[in-house]
């Protein structure tokens, strides 16, 4: 048997803190977890600094890496871009067309505007602690003004939404988390269901109709009616239809729009539609600068 | 002195934790540092101080998790405190039975918190544990026997312990 310079009594001390411990988060859980939060905004400050010294050496490094060392067929990837610009810009003009008709149509109907949403731009410094959750750290928190429920997107489509803030950096659990439930609808049909991460990465629709007439390979974007999310943003494609029998719904595989294992940065949705006073407050999705 | 030591070691833990294990994480799965600093702590220097840097360690890193509070602070002080006991208990102390203790408290823990997950089914929940817990569990024991080799290499481990 070791003998070790720990005296007994702070043994027993270290066994009935401990005991203490497991009874207290049993009986006032609210009160030990409301305690800890009221000190995680000065932690956070000191935590964020070795946190975003590492974060952005890490980047420095990748930086490095993709500029100079993994350049292995960028010339291919480039005429195959310069080739999808092209088609782009034809959608482009046809897009232009579209909106400026419904812009004439809006006017004819008298439909309110919708004011574009107030953004705050913020950069991943990290992914989640433990492997049990989908979750990306930023380097923005509550003395930002962002809050926990808030939506996080990038100009591609939905990323997930803020579980957790300190005073200088903020949690968003992803789309791919299987805790995470987001209000989708399916653009084409319109019908409307839940979006959930999957343990498999990827997400799905459910509780959609059972008339519903999807099909692979429509589009499912934010509905609007819950949560931190305006309507209208891209969360990902149906890749395929689950329809049991005797089932009162079905459901729906998605691939997510955004690819959330590579996202760099963000933007936090700090009012959705309708909350936002002035189209000049928000930032444009597209335009927004990086961080 | 050792509170410094201790500050830098929580400190320095969250960048590792969120930044740069990620890139070295195997099939997505990454060991979980705090369990292993916590345990060395409460080897080396009984179970008290496991016991609150253990807390320390749970509690800064789950300021940068979704996961459960609760479940941090117990799992990781819990660790604190049975390292220290073991160290004090068990007196032939070698890379692989640390190594096996290790993955066994990991294993144990892993699935306390799979069973306090949120939504989770019967199947889903095996699923967490074979894909993610387990794995998990055998990389902590891993790097927890490998850093024991190294400090017993450079160290009299054995008179760290009984000092």
């Amino acid at each position: 048997m070791a003998h070790s310079r720990t005296p007994y009594g702070a043994r027993r001390l270290a066994l009935a803190c401990f005991a203490l411990l497991v009874v207290a988060l049993f009986l006032l859980p609210n009160q030990i977890q409301g305690l800890l939060q009221y000190l995680d905004g000065p932690v956070g400050h000191v935590v964020r600094v070795p946190l975003e010294a590492i974060a952005s050496i890490d980047a420095g490094v990748a930086d490095r890496w993709a500029q100079y060392v993994a350049l292995q067929g960028v010339r291919e990837e480039n005429q195959q871009l310069r080739k999808e610009i092209e088609w782009l810009r034809g959608q482009h003009n046809q897009l232009r067309e579209a909106a400026a008709a419904t812009e004439r149509l809006t006017g004819l109907l008298s439909f309110k505007e919708q004011a574009l949403p107030a953004m705050v731009a913020a950069q991943v410094i990290g992914r989640d602690a433990t492997n049990r959750y989908r979750a990306i750290i930023l380097n923005k928190g509550e003395s930002d003004g962002i809050k926990p429920d808030m939506g996080v997107v990038t100009p591609a489509g939905v990323v997930g939404r803020v579980v957790k803030t300190t005073g200088a950096s903020s949690v968003v659990l992803l789309v791919t988390d299987p805790n995470n439930a987001i209000a989708g609808l399916i653009q084409r049909t319109r019908d409307e269901g839940v979006v959930e991460g999957t343990q498999q990465g990827l997400a799905r629709l459910k509780y959609i109709p059972l008339l519903s007439t999807l099909r692979d390979g429509d589009r499912v974007v934010t509905s609007g009616l819950v949560g931190g999310f305006p309507r209208g943003l891209v969360i990902g494609t149906i890749t395929r239809i689950d329809k049991e029998e005797g089932a009162l719904f079905q459901s729906a595989e998605l691939n997510p729009e955004v690819d959330v294992s590579r996202v760099e940065e963000v933007l936090v949705i700090q009012t959705s539609y309708g909350q936002s006073t002035k189209a000049g407050a928000g930032a444009d999705l597209l335009g927004k600068s990086a961080p | 002195m050792k509170f410094l030591v201790y500050l830098m070691l929580v400190l320095l833990l969250v960048p590792l934790q969120t930044t740069l294990l990620p890139h070295l994480s195997v099939w997505n799965i990454k060991p979980d540092l705090g369990l292993v600093a916590a345990a060395f702590v409460g080897i080396f220097a009984g179970e008290l101080e496991g016991l609150l840097v253990g807390l320390a360690i749970g509690w800064v890193l789950n300021m940068f998790s979704a996961g459960e509070l609760w479940i941090s602070l117990l799992t990781n002080g819990g660790v604190g405190v049975l390292a220290g006991f073991l160290g004090r208990q068990v007196s032939q102390m070698t890379p692989i039975t640390v190594g096996v203790g290790l993955l066994l408290v990991s294993l144990v823990s892993g699935i306390f918190a799979a069973m306090n997950f949120p939504h989770l089914d019967t199947s889903q929940m095996w699923w967490m544990i074979e894909s993610i817990v387990f794995p998990q569990a055998c990389f902590d024991g891993v790097v927890t026997a490998g850093l024991y080799w190294l400090v017993s290499q450079r160290f009299d481990v054995a008179r760290l312990r009984t000092e």
